[in-house]
């Protein structure tokens, strides 16, 4: 089954659904790693909102692209090079201030995103933005918190933050090298970088982490369907049984 | 809420539909019911619901649990249509359903999350352990006064 998508709102649509699914199975790989109980259940459950947010996405996807597929067609039988995620979700958990890190870069961008999409003309889009934002409100305060905590910390827990910061912004850049998609579905590419750096900016300092300046990434845009190294081990184990077992049924 | 002039008879139904992760309350009162429809041209009703939370693992569960009570009472033939607009909210539920909340040990939605109170002893005296709790829908509190650890009903 070759998968394709024509529309070009699907188009678009299809890079935020990506993106809620990969970040959804990172989280997932926490369960039952978590440093306590409450943080293990905490991203259990952020894990499943992404889920569901990307079912919903791409339920909207798979309409405007004339139902020709299911959601679970696009998760389970799509390769890496027809994955639209941004880079930074699909970076491996190397410890707990990655995680963590990852979740808040993410959420800030997710959030401003999302509230732009909140006029999109499509009601459907519009409705479950609405519905969106208010799941990440209470993933973005945990993440914030968090950062707050472990960059205040420890001298360890504060080394480590650091690190995740300085590697994770790497991946960050091409989320604001806005494509014609992104200017005519987003209502203002710009507020979205500059809500972006204003926020980070704020809640590192608040946190004493530093925002070092990153050499840039050779690699090509995640908009052309470009990855790191990293989404190809995601997915053999994210699809393994859809793919070794096409029958099987949930 | 929503209009529940039409198809009454549907509607007292799917009251009997209980939350599978709350059964203290029903679909109705929950909110997650918006329309029903019956097409008796087509033998056919028609019921258009729309999420909670978009992760809820529940989700599946209230489409055959709506067709499954329907078919206990004659009806063979159903539609389920899922709609996301407009927005489900925990502002939906009616006093009363909050008060059946509170009985059955779970702390309704207020606001803002700013007033949380006690499920045992009613103080308001409380304080979050963690946002994310045992369901989608849930956060964890404990109570400064009676110790008593209890969950609290997310405010969407």
């Amino acid at each position: 089954m070759k998968i394709t998508i024509e529309n070009s709102e699907a188009k678009f649509i299809v890079r935020l659904a990506d993106t809620s699914v990969i970040l959804g199975q990172r989280l997932a790989e926490m369960c039952s790693k978590g440093p306590t109980l409450e943080e293990d259940i905490a991203l259990s459950n952020i894990s499943l909102d992404l889920f569901g947010r990307a079912d919903e996405l791409y339920k909207i996807v798979a309409k405007l692209d004339g139902d020709k597929f299911t959601p679970d067609d696009y998760v389970f039988r799509r390769n890496e090079r027809e994955y639209y995620n941004i880079k930074l979700v699909e970076q491996p958990n190397e410890d707990f201030a990655y995680v963590i890190v990852r979740q808040f870069l993410h959420d800030v961008y997710a959030k401003e995103a999302f509230t732009q999409l909140l006029n999109s003309e499509n009601k459907e889009l519009a409705g479950l933005s609405e519905k969106v934002l208010k799941e990440i409100r209470y993933s973005y305060i945990h993440c914030k918190d968090w950062i707050n905590r472990l960059g205040l910390g420890t001298e360890e827990s504060h080394k480590r933050t650091q690190s995740a910061v300085d590697h994770l912004m790497k991946y960050v850049e091409e989320l604001f090298n806005f494509d014609a998609l992104d200017k005519k579905y987003f209502v203002d590419c710009e507020k979205l970088k500059a809500t972006w750096n204003t926020e980070v900016d704020t809640v590192l300092s608040e946190s004493n982490l530093k925002r070092n300046a990153v050499a840039p990434l050779s690699m090509r845009d995640f908009r052309d369907g470009f990855h790191s190294e990293h989404i190809g081990h995601l997915l053999s184990i994210m699809q393994y049984l859809p793919r070794a077992y096409p029958d099987a049924k949930w | 809420m929503v209009e529940q002039k039409e198809y009454g008879h549907l509607w007292e139904i799917l009251k009997e539909v209980p939350d599978p992760e709350i059964p203290v309350i029903n679909l109705v009162e929950l909110g997650v019911i918006r329309k029903i429809e019956e097409r008796p041209d087509q033998d056919k009703i028609i019921v258009t619901i729309t999420p909670t939370y978009t992760g809820c693992p529940a989700k599946k569960l209230f489409n055959d649990l709506i067709v499954e009570k329907l078919k206990e009472h004659g009806y063979n033939n159903v539609d389920i249509i899922s709609q996301l607009h407009p927005v489900w909210t925990t502002d939906w539920l009616s006093e009363e359903t909050k008060n059946k909340l509170l009985k059955e040990g779970i702390s309704p939605p207020t606001p803002g999350d700013k007033i949380i109170t006690c499920p045992h002893c009613k103080s308001v005296n409380t304080k979050v352990v963690s946002q994310f709790g045992s369901t989608p829908c849930q956060s964890l509190y404990s109570c400064n006064d009676c110790k008593e650890p209890f969950n609290y009903f997310k405010c969407y």
